[in-house]
């Protein structure tokens, strides 16, 4: 009884001993090729617990989540108009044939980016040079990145790799044409300057010489209405004048000359000679009737 | 061995006190043992040989206990729990106190999930502390401007967080900057610096989103905040002054209008001045002209009853009207010898002219001049004759 009981303990044992050589877990963000001696004899893709041959088989991990490669500086290309921009980009890919990448690039990381590298960078030196500054920037930037994904993605899979995505982070220009950018942003915004103050300038000159207008015009107005009313005056004065004085005008003309008369001589300054034998003297000289004459 | 040693077990029995209720039942089985050993009725073991085995036994159930125990876990409320069997995700369990089926069968990774987190872009921390190479970027039309944002995001799928892409929360930076790239470059400077952006900021999140989508990241971007959009400092200063001659122009405007604002009212002001004038000139010559012809009207009419009468008595008052107010000199030309007069008229003006209205004029040995009055006159009546040939009535 005691020795069945010993043995069974050691029967558990050794059993848990072989489970524990034979079994290994997939991690979810892992993939799993499992070699016999050397030679690759499956390849576990999904996760889980998976059972091997202990001992003649080993596992090794290679991770299947989405690996970015970001190159630290960034790269010079030539445009269709023989200029120099640098490009900085980064280059999501996964492994997507296990077997393939082991084989290829021994499952180093780092040898499948310097190829990935490469690739990317003849895709873009290549596309670059179709095109113009612009359409990198801005028009077929979309594109480019499509096709150059596309090609490198082609040559991945040759080491079992999948490019799911290039894109182009900063396009800029070399330190040299970036000064001369500033320089022309500089005159650009000068001209915007100028070109404010001008049209200020000319705008303030237009509403002055439009007010200067409206107030001769204003003033030329008022005069033509008020010579007008005064005409009207005169007019209306005349009338009554000659309604008044035509009744008589021999008197008129007697009593009007005598107004002038009072009107011309009322200064001391007016100094008459006279002949004490006019008329209005008569009686100066004597009072007899009909006068001294 | 001296595992089936009662202290071994009272040693235990002071256990951590968060598996209280665990060394309960461990303490429970542990009397039920010995109990059994000693009573001879045991529920356990049974063996002859109760004593070794039940030890191992209580081993065994302790640190089965105790592996049992560590399958337990807290989910926060922020927080989800994503639990692995052999690796394999199998469940995302919500807030609460969880369990698994421990080490190794199944593991949990807690993923806080409604935190909002942020990446900068440009700058680290501070607007001022700028990363040039990341804030620097070319619009559509070649112009270099410097931008600087903030993307805060949230995951919505903890599994596909964890498990898609190798540094999920690069992701967001490098998606951020190829997107703020992609938009800008599709964007004209002015655009992109003043009204557009908004737009920018909207169309970056979209971008980015599809980005994060197409690599089922788990993360999705709530908003993206420009904390910054600036020419570079290189070309500050001219765009500081093509800012200020907007400011200048308006300015130019606005005095232009005050000059207009000034002088119209001012016309319209005169303009109405000379209609008064005007008006007034007509009221007053009408007026006057009334005046005078009624004045005429009514002396007509006395004229007329006796026109010699009337002619005379006008005809003296105003001689007497002109000789009150004029100075006059009186010369008898009938006494005249031909000897002659002399008369310094200039004189008598001058001495006249400055004081028009004065009392007393020197009188000039030549000539008495009589200023006012009728009373002088008569002493002229025979005045000193020098000769003067001919008869003259000076004006």
């Amino acid at each position: 009884m005691n020795q069945k009981m010993k043995n069974v303990l050691v029967g558990t044992i050794v059993a848990l001993i072989l489970v524990g050589m034979s079994a290994f877990v997939v991690d979810q963000r892992q993939t799993a090729i499992v070699f016999q001696l050397g030679e690759v004899v499956r390849v576990e893709t999904t996760p889980g617990l998976k059972f091997k041959v202990p001992l003649v088989q080993n596992v090794r991990y290679f991770d299947s989540r989405i690996l970015t490669f970001d190159a630290a500086e960034p790269e010079r290309f030539i445009t269709a108009e023989k200029k120099n921009v640098l490009v900085d980009s980064f280059v999501k890919w996964r492994i997507f044939d296990v077997k393939q990448y082991y084989i290829s690039v021994g499952g180093d990381e780092a040898r499948a980016q310097t190829r990935l590298m490469q690739t990317v960078n003849s895709a873009m030196r290549e596309e670059f040079g179709k095109l113009t500054i612009h359409d990198v920037v801005s028009g077929k930037r979309d594109a480019l990145m499509k096709v150059v994904q596309e090609k490198t993605d082609g040559d991945a899979r040759k080491i079992g790799v999948e490019v799911l995505d290039v894109r182009l982070k900063r396009v800029d220009f070399p330190v040299e044409i970036s000064d001369s950018v500033y320089r022309r942003m500089e005159a650009e915004r000068k001209r915007v300057a100028n070109e404010l103050r001008a049209t200020g300038n000319a705008e303030s000159e237009k509403i002055r010489a439009d007010a200067d207008r409206q107030r001769q015009v204003i003033l030329a107005q008022a005069y033509r209405d008020a010579q007008k009313i005064k005409g009207e005056g005169d007019a209306r004065a005349s009338a009554l004048y000659a309604g008044a004085f035509g009744r008589n005008s021999e008197f008129y003309a007697f009593y009007r000359s005598l107004d002038a008369y009072k009107q011309t001589f009322k200064n001391k300054s007016d100094v008459m000679v006279l002949d004490p034998s006019s008329s209005f003297f008569k009686y100066l000289k004597s009072s007899n009737k009909g006068g001294g004459k | 061995m001296g595992l089936n040693d009662p202290q071994w077990g009272n040693k235990n029995s002071g256990g951590p006190p968060d598996l209280e209720e665990v060394m309960r039942n461990i303490n429970k089985k542990i009397q039920s043992m010995f109990g059994g050993s000693g009573g001879g009725s045991s529920n356990q073991s049974g063996g002859t040989a109760g004593g070794g085995l039940g030890g191992a036994g209580l081993i065994v159930v302790i640190v089965a206990l105790i592996w049992i125990g560590s399958g337990f876990y807290i989910v926060d409320a922020s927080q989800r729990g994503v639990v692995l069997r052999f690796g394999k995700q199998v469940e995302v369990t919500e807030a609460g106190p969880r369990w698994h089926l421990p080490y190794p069968i199944e593991t949990v990774e807690v993923v806080n999930l409604s935190q909002v987190r942020t990446v900068e872009v440009g700058y680290r921390e501070n607007v001022k502390n700028k990363m040039l190479k990341e804030s620097l970027m070319l619009t559509d039309d070649e112009n270099i401007i410097d931008i600087q944002f903030a993307v805060q995001y949230f995951l919505k799928d903890p599994g596909e967080y964890l498990f898609n892409n190798r540094s999920p929360d690069e992701n967001v930076r490098q998606s951020a900057e190829t997107a703020i790239r992609e938009v800008v470059g599709r964007s004209k400077m002015d655009f992109v610096l003043y009204e557009g952006r908004e737009q920018v900021a909207a169309a970056t999140t979209k971008l980015m989103q599809d980005i994060l989508d197409k690599y089922k990241s788990g993360i999705v971007v709530s908003k993206v905040t420009m904390q910054n959009a600036q020419p570079p400092e290189q070309v500050q200063a001219a765009f500081d002054d093509a800012v200020k001659a907007g400011q200048d122009r308006e300015r130019q405007k606005n005095e232009g209008q005050a000059y207009a604002n000034d002088v119209v009212p001012k016309a319209k002001g005169a303009a109405a001045r000379l209609m008064q004038e005007a008006d007034g000139y007509k009221q007053s010559v009408i007026a006057n002209a009334e005046g005078d012809a009624s004045r005429f009207k009514q002396i007509l009419v006395e004229y007329e009853k006796a026109p010699s009468v009337t002619r005379e008595r006008m005809y003296i008052d105003m001689m007497q009207q002109i000789l009150t107010s004029s100075s006059k000199v009186l010369i008898d030309q009938k006494t005249g010898n031909g000897s002659l007069l002399y008369l310094p008229l200039d004189k008598l003006i001058q001495s006249t002219n400055p004081t028009p209205l004065s009392e007393s004029v020197p009188v000039t040995q030549a000539a008495k001049v009589a200023e006012q009055g009728l009373a002088p006159i008569s002493e002229f009546a025979q005045p000193r004759t020098t000769g003067l040939g001919r008869d003259r009535e000076a004006r």
